[in-house]
């Protein structure tokens, strides 16, 4: 078969990259990645224009010009991006709030992976009951529209950062329980564990140890995504009010009251949301690139 | 394949229980569902009183519980807070439809453009085209729906006018009104031009998903044994990618649209919220806003069980394209 | 023999693989006749280009990343290379027809075997469905498989790995191919049932009379078979003659070391390891300067490491590519 002459040429490729080391490898392959790479360039240039900005543009984003005339003013020399509807400066708030909206995005779809691969493990690791009530609540809980559930949520806990984080944590952890249980289910089967459970390892040592590892190119893929999707949840939940409040700014709560000035004050819309976007569809193009360099199969 | 679908549906009812739960808890969890309208100096106290009452709030959680069950059960909802002088029940049964509509369009409109979209960019992969409708793709999984929706909002309402002066697209609502006794192809035109941009709005971040799937799927497909099979006993290349492959590829799709499910309704609460459409969504956000939480309690559950039934459907469809499916 | 009509006449096949890692040359340069009726054996170790030439019979390379890039294909005189695509589509199933290695995966999973069996029908033969499902139903019989007529409605999941192979016969020769050509057919089968179906490809080759191309890295196979077998060797044909001379007078050390690989069951006295060929089939992005054989050739000399050698024809019939063909 034809398949028998590229396998073969693979062969060769192969003894090469066996120099590598295998975060080599998958490198290598990720820098070959056209759009891995316009993801990771603009992750960077985000980065740079969050973290590095403000040490550039010195203005507080708090600080309200209390006259109307500082009110939605167009872009000026002053005021490159213009100034908002409390006359506060645009730029200086959108360094600040993309700080805030970024955070929120690493913290919660880190913890949610956590949370996600602890019910994983245990339902995967376990089997019986334990797996089916854990897939049962997973299921239900992926049955819930996301959204209503999420302001839901945020009604009860109050709002502020931290709330927030939970908040979409709560509504986040559920496909990486499946994936991570789907992994275990085949890892279990494999020697090695087999063999470790012979000699008598814990079933936390086998889990943490032996499984747990095995997840984890796999985990990081779907974290990168996922932190995409937080930081979209974090926008649309402060657009409608229930995120992050006053006197924070993130770029989902810049937006809040924008659709209000939409005849006025287009720019209003337009900056917070382009950074929204640039930020999401990097980690999108980044996570793809990374997924294709570790496991082109692997379903995402 | 009748005893598949009789053992399906009794397999929904552990799920519809622990979202009813779900929807249950959450609510029960508010610590004074009753204090806004407490504070609110128009509502007499004893109104309160009778509310609290009324909902059970004078008993202990586990009693509540079993009252609200028995009540859901029986189609007693309850007055609703939001509107008063109406009941839970009418106010989402004019709700219901109008999301069903908006939701029954976007599902339609998303497969019919994504699925030929993911075909094609899998059948020319590594092709210019490819190329476009993959970064098209990503640019429609990363757009926030609100985002988009204030874009089109601003581009189609605001910037594009008709001659008359009048917007393009109309910004919110359902209808034109007045319009109300026009004819029935009058009255359908105009209603339409109000789901334009929502349902685009919505379609185009699933179209952004689906696509990108059905090319991967149908990528995974095409390099099978049966494929090449088929071409060796000269079928043509058209049929090749339309009947063997495409049956094939199907079926990863079924379930990854079923799962989209809860967020295309959830997306359709924001996006609703946006144009001003009195769906489910914005029924379950603005209950919240104004504390009527028993509705937005039972709007939730009935969008998750909408979900559910969504699940059921796709089942099916599965068991029907996928002949190796056990029925037993 | 000699005046058998000339089927197949594949001249100096060259077909080559554009990979990321580089240039594949799975053919180059492979010659084959096939006469009318007769069964010849393409024998050769795993990434030879036996399949490859096949597929390229076939036209079913896919380009990207392979291409045909030089060579003639004559059937029944014309050169299979010029036709336009429809007209090799025509010619697939119809008068060429192939049988793959993998019976699990060679037949859509989701449609039954009659559904496939009676497209191949209709694909070639100008009948309508009830009387393409006569056919088939026969053709089930034909390749001895209980209950055609409840077979027929059956998913290929349904029945065993020989079963399959059992219906990809049928279809294959469900239009009366001139040509069948075997690639590996019986390689992924256990031995009991390798061997019923050769019997019954060997049983329905003196029926039907067509001609088979037997595919395999298996002399045995093909020992009790083929009347000529071709031996091919980094995607060249390096020895080409009747099976008898083959198996008697093997000229090309390479042939000469596949048959000391095979066992025999009655010299059998000493427990000493069969003989093996020393050494790897070369990678095919460093094909070795010279003969691609001399590196594991116990005859090489400088010249074998210098210049490849050309195939030539030793005896009437008995083409050998080699400076230094064994001389018995």
């Amino acid at each position: 078969m034809a398949e028998n002459a590229i396998d073969a040429g693979k062969k060769k490729n192969q003894k090469t990259a066996e120099d590598f080391t295998y975060i080599g490898m998958v490198l290598h392959r990720l820098t070959r990645h056209k759009l891995a790479m316009a993801g990771a360039f603009m992750l960077i240039a985000i980065f740079l224009f969050v973290f590095v900005g403000p040490l550039i543009w010195r203005i507080d984003p708090n600080l309200q010009i209390e006259s109307l005339e500082g009110l939605l003013n167009p872009a000026s020399a002053a005021h490159p991006l213009g100034t908002d509807d409390y006359g506060r400066d645009v730029l200086a708030r959108m360094f600040f709030g993309g700080r805030i909206s970024l955070f929120i995005g690493f913290v919660s779809a880190i913890t949610a992976a956590l949370v996600g691969t602890l019910v994983g493990l245990v339902a995967g690791y376990y089997g019986g009951w334990a797996d089916n009530i854990l897939m049962r609540f997973t299921d239900a809980m992926l049955s819930i529209p996301t959204f209503p559930l999420l302001i839901a949520l945020a009604s009860i806990l109050g709002k502020g950062i931290w709330q927030l984080i939970m908040v979409i944590v709560v509504f986040g952890w559920m496909v990486d329980a499946r994936l991570v249980r789907g992994m275990v289910l085949s890892l279990k089967e494999q020697e090695y564990v087999e063999a470790a459970r012979a000699i008598g390892a814990s079933a936390n040592r086998i889990m943490w140890k032996h499984l747990f590892p095995n997840t984890l190119a796999v985990l990081i893929v779907s974290t990168t995504i996922g932190i995409g999707g937080s930081i979209i949840y974090e926008a649309s939940i402060s657009f409608l009010g229930f995120g992050v409040q006053a006197p924070f700014a993130s770029w989902g709560n810049m937006l809040q009251n924008a659709q209000q000035y939409i005849w006025t004050a287009p720019s209003l819309i337009i900056y917070p949301g382009l950074a929204i976007f640039m930020t999401v569809l990097g980690f999108n193009f980044f996570g793809d690139g990374l997924r294709d360099a570790i496991d082109p199969k692997l379903k995402l | 394949m009748r005893d598949y679908i009789i053992r399906r549906i009794l397999g929904m009812i552990p799920l519809i229980l622990i979202v009813m739960i779900v929807s249950f808890g959450i609510f029960s969890l508010v610590p004074n569902p009753f204090a806004a309208l407490t504070e609110n100096p128009r509502i007499k106290r004893a109104d309160v009183e009778r509310l609290k009452h009324a909902w059970g709030f004078d008993l202990p959680w586990h009693l509540r519980f079993f009252r609200w069950f028995g009540g859901v059960v029986r189609g007693d909802w309850g007055p609703s807070l939001l509107f008063p002088g109406s009941t839970a029940r009418e106010v989402i049964g004019r709700a219901l439809p109008i999301t069903m509509r908006v939701m029954g369009l976007e599902f339609l409109l998303a497969l019919i453009i994504a699925l030929p979209i993911g075909i094609l960019s899998a059948v020319k992969q590594y092709s210019i085209t490819d190329y476009i409708v993959t970064v098209i793709s990503f640019f429609g999984m990363s757009m926030p729906t609100f985002w988009f929706g204030l874009l089109m909002m601003m581009f189609f309402s605001v910037l594009l006018k008709r001659p008359s002066g009048m917007p393009l697209l109309p910004a919110g609502g359902l209808m034109t009104p007045g319009l109300e006794d026009a004819p029935f192809f009058v009255k359908f035109g105009d209603r339409l031009q109000y789901l334009v941009m929502p349902v685009a709005v919505l379609a185009f971040n699933s179209i952004g998903g689906w696509t990108r799937y059905m090319r991967t799927s149908m990528l995974e497909v095409i390099r099978q044994d049966y494929i090449r099979t088929a071409r060796a006993k000269g079928v043509p290349e058209r049929f090749v990618i339309n009947r063997h492959a495409l049956r094939n590829a199907l079926i990863p799709i079924v379930t990854l649209v079923a799962l989209s499910a809860p967020i295309v309704v959830g997306g359709a609460a924001i996006t609703e919220t946006i144009f001003t459409i009195p769906g489910m969504g914005s029924l379950i956000i603005q209950a919240q806003i104004k504390a009527d939480y028993p509705t937005a309690m039972i709007a939730l559950m009935l969008s998750s069980i909408l979900v559910i039934v969504f699940n059921l459907v796709a089942d099916i469809v599965y068991a029907w394209i996928d002949p190796r499916i056990k029925y037993s | 023999m000699e005046n058998r009509e000339v089927l197949v006449d594949v001249k100096n096949l060259r077909t080559f693989f554009y990979t990321e890692d580089g240039v594949v040359p799975a053919v180059d340069g492979i010659d084959l006749t096939i006469h009318r009726g007769e069964v010849v054996g393409l024998v050769g170790e795993s990434g030879c280009g036996k399949s490859v030439a096949s597929l390229s019979i076939m036209r079913l390379i896919a380009n990207p990343p392979g291409k045909i890039l030089s060579g003639e294909i004559f059937f029944h005189g014309e050169d299979l290379l010029k036709k336009s695509d429809e007209e090799m589509r025509l010619i697939r199933g119809d008068k060429i027809s192939m049988i793959f290695q993998e019976p699990m995966t060679s037949l859509n999973p989701v449609f039954t075997i009659g559904d496939q069996i009676s497209e191949a029908i209709t694909l070639h033969q100008k009948i309508d469905a009830a009387e393409a499902k006569k056919r088939t139903i026969e053709m089930l019989r034909l390749v001895g498989i209980p209950e055609p007529e409840r077979r027929f409605s059956q998913y290929p999941h349904e029945m065993s790995g020989g079963m399959r192979q059992r219906v990809m016969i049928a279809m294959a020769l469900s239009s009366n191919p001139e040509l069948l050509i075997s690639d590996e057919a019986t390689t992924a089968l256990d031995v009991t049932i390798q061997a019923q179906i050769l019997d019954l490809m060997r049983g329905l080759q003196k029926k039907l009379g067509m001609a088979i191309l037997i595919i395999t890295h298996n002399l045995a196979v093909v020992a009790e078979m083929a009347e000529f077998i071709a031996i091919a060797y980094s995607g060249k044909i390096v020895e080409n003659a009747s099976a008898r001379e083959i198996f008697k007078t093997p000229r090309h050390p390479y042939t000469h070391g596949l048959l000391q690989s095979i066992p025999r069951f009655t010299e059998r006295k000493t427990t000493e390891p069969l003989p093996a060929i020393e050494g790897m089939v070369p990678s095919p992005y460093h094909m070795p300067k010279g003969c691609s054989f001399n590196p594991r050739c116990p005859f090489a000399t400088e010249r074998c490491r210098e210049e490849a050698p050309e195939l030539e024809e030793l005896s009437p019939g008995h083409l050998v590519r080699c400076y230094h063909p064994i001389e018995y």
